[in-house]
């Protein structure tokens, strides 16, 4: 499997992590999306039309959008699966159009009206926070149950990135310690704006 | 006016990315920027056009009177370097504080784990530091750390060793042991252009021997360590750069940002720097 | 303004850290592995990076910049870049009151004798942030001061307000024990919309 990857994108990284923590390799090839728009460039444009990343191919296989490729990448999987995963996957995209989008604006200089982008995202973290603390009083850490699925992989990258867009997570103490189980969870990875966890390595 | 902040060259753009006539801020004032036939030109916001240098893939300009030409690095220019054009970011901080960061190796094990630097080779030895009158720029030499993987083109972990140098209040050039060029240095410098004085654009550029990786993944490597960084940079406090001592406490591994900071003073750079402690 | 609620103990297991404010004073607030809880001042003397970005090792608080170890009393343990040194007793992070009562972490910026407010018996629900200001908040329930608020309500809700800045603060919301706590969460939310004036 190829996955045609930018190092900063939140998308490419829901990617990544699902691979990794999954144990499957991937195969890399770095597009140059800031500054050398390469995912317009002919050679990505042939591979997927709509010139956006991630791109992932498996054989004849190409897909381009992100939930598609979490679907197929656990495919075999079902213990990655619930039926409520649908709902917070097109959530995944609203907090990509809005977190994702602040981001982009104050990192790279996208255009975007940033007040509005800014304030879908705090709507939107208060959506997520009231719904992982009712699963907290049920005991439940993840979007969905006990354990992980498609659903928090979706959602994660893009909150956790949130302050790189000048929205803040320090008021969400739910989220918070959800980002953290998604931080220990076996294979896990990091990319630039989420940190390890620290704490389970030790100084010699 | 400020003449010990006007008079320096400023990077405002990577020349391969101006298609087309644009704003931008400098020191806190608009000014616009284009290239036309091959030829670039800044602006101020009352339509005077300023002085303009192209030099390393970008522009350079200065809202006063430069009384010396923009620094050189001569390392640069020999051949068989792939120069990079690592693009832009944007970060509120201090354009101080950016620079004092790419001086730093303490924090490679924790900000860049498994890149730059690991646990448990987290120990700084003793370099030298010193402010190069002749020329008035800070050098730190014989700066020497253990790295994982030092550069896209560095395979298992290598003791790497380092020059640093401030040729400029906003400006570092690094040089860097090249895993495939034994003798050689690989050039990397940080161009920050300030803003505000608590935001700042940063042009990292590279002039690298590597004849094995893709230009799109060498430019990959510079923005992941560089938003590595950036985490950091937005959450410092204050957001200036305080350069009279008693608000922070350096240790002996922070001999170059104590050297940086200590030379900002002398010369009167003020911007982006804090000067009572709070 | 004594002891002010800065968290719920459950959102700030033992080994976590977290960002908080009162007012002016940024804190990081983090519970050791023995259980014990502090509020310092959240920013690492060292280079001024914020502490609630840091990580509980052992007994310590370190920062995420350059790992440096400060230990429960915020006296600097260690330097990883000088793994040889003992820190001089001055890298010290400053520290404020704080204890835990009632499932609530509690701060007092200021040496104090006073007694934690008294919750009554009620149980811990969630924190919530509104973009109100801790004053006004108060006085939208005719209390005459924000620290502890009793709300007429079915569930006999008690609020410990949080004040962070002129127009945001943090509701600490307990409730009888016997309250269903996600109708509880739901009805908070739908009061933050009132207040805020904006549609839930």
């Amino acid at each position: 499997m190829i996955l045609y990857d930018y190092v900063l994108s939140a998308s490419c990284y829901k990617v990544r992590l699902m691979a990794a923590l999954l144990g499957k390799a991937l195969t890399l090839h770095a597009v140059n999306f800031h500054p050398g728009r390469e995912h317009k460039s002919a050679e990505m444009l042939a591979l997927n039309p709509q010139g956006t990343l991630p791109v992932l191919t498996d054989g004849d296989t190409v897909l381009t959008d992100s939930a598609d490729i979490l679907r197929h990448l656990t495919v075999d999987q079902p213990e990655w699966h619930t039926e409520e995963d649908e709902r917070w996957l097109a959530f995944a995209s609203d907090l990509n159009n809005s977190l994702g989008l602040a981001r982009l604006h104050d990192v790279i200089g996208y255009e975007a009206v940033i007040d509005t982008a800014r304030a879908a995202g705090v709507m939107a973290l208060r959506k997520l926070e009231a719904h992982l603390t009712e699963q907290r009083f049920d005991g439940l850490i993840f979007l969905t149950g006990k354990a992980p699925t498609i659903a928090d992989i979706a959602c994660f990258p893009n909150t956790a990135l949130a302050p790189d867009g000048g929205v803040s997570l320090d008021p969400y103490p739910s989220i918070r310690l959800w980002m953290r189980a998604i931080r220990s969870l076996p294979g896990f990875i990091e990319m630039p704006g989420i940190h390890r966890l620290h704490e389970l390595a030790h100084p010699a | 006016m400020n003449a010990a902040i006007d008079n320096h060259w400023y990077p405002v753009a990577m020349i391969s990315g101006i298609d087309a006539p644009r704003e931008t801020l400098l020191l806190g004032k608009k000014i616009t920027l284009g290239c036309e036939e091959g030829t670039c030109w800044v602006k101020d916001a009352s339509g005077n056009a300023l002085p303009t240098v192209e030099r390393f893939g970008h522009l350079w300009t200065s809202p006063g009177q430069p009384n010396r030409d923009l620094f050189t690095i001569p390392e640069a220019d020999s051949p068989g370097r792939r120069l990079v054009d690592v693009g832009s970011v944007k970060v509120k901080c201090s354009p101080l504080r950016a620079v004092e960061n790419f001086l730093d190796i303490a924090h490679f094990p924790f900000v860049h784990t498994d890149i730059l630097g690991a646990e448990p080779h987290t120990e700084v030895d003793r370099y030298d530091v010193k402010i190069r009158e002749e020329v008035d720029e800070v050098w730190a030499t014989k700066v020497k750390f253990f790295q994982p993987q030092a550069a896209k083109s560095a395979e298992g972990g290598i003791t790497t060793e380092y020059m640093y140098r401030v040729p400029a209040p906003t400006c570092s050039v690094l040089y860097k042991t090249c895993p495939p060029r034994p003798g050689e240095w690989d050039v990397i410098t940080l161009f920050v252009q300030p803003l505000t004085d608590e935001w700042c654009e940063v042009w990292p550029w590279m002039a690298l021997y590597d004849d094995d990786s893709t230009m799109s993944e060498m430019v990959s490597f510079q923005q992941l360590i560089f938003m590595q960084d950036r985490s950091i940079l937005e959450n410092q406090l204050p957001r200036k750069l305080p350069l009279d001592p008693g608000m922070e406490v350096p240790t002996q591994a922070d001999m170059t940002s104590v050297a940086y900071r200590r030379w900002l003073k002398k010369i009167g750079y003020t911007y982006g720097a804090q000067l009572v402690a709070a | 303004m004594d002891w002010v609620a800065v968290a719920l103990t459950e959102d700030v297991p033992a080994g976590v850290v977290i960002p908080s404010r009162i007012e002016d004073t940024d804190l990081a607030i983090w519970c050791a592995p023995s259980g014990r809880y502090h509020a310092w001042s959240d920013r690492c003397p060292h280079r001024g990076m914020r502490l609630s970005h840091g990580f509980v090792r052992g007994e310590t608080l370190a920062c995420i910049y350059h790992g440096w170890q400060y230990r429960e009393n915020g006296s600097c343990d260690y330097i990883p870049a000088h793994p040889k040194l003992t820190p001089p007793s001055t890298i010290c992070v400053p520290t404020y009151a704080c204890t835990e009562a009632d499932g609530v972490v509690w701060v007092s910026l200021h040496q104090t004798d006073s007694a934690m407010p008294d919750m009554g018996g009620r149980q811990p629900v969630r924190s919530m942030p509104i973009n109100l200001s801790a004053s006004d908040l108060a006085a939208h329930f005719g209390a005459e001061d924000f620290t502890t608020i009793a709300v007429v309500s079915d569930h006999d809700v008690l609020f410990a307000v949080q004040p962070c800045t002129d127009s945001a603060c943090v509701i600490h919301a307990l409730a009888s024990p016997d309250a269903d706590r996600s109708s509880v969460s739901r009805w908070l939310e739908d009061l933050r919309a009132t207040l805020e004036g904006v549609p839930a």
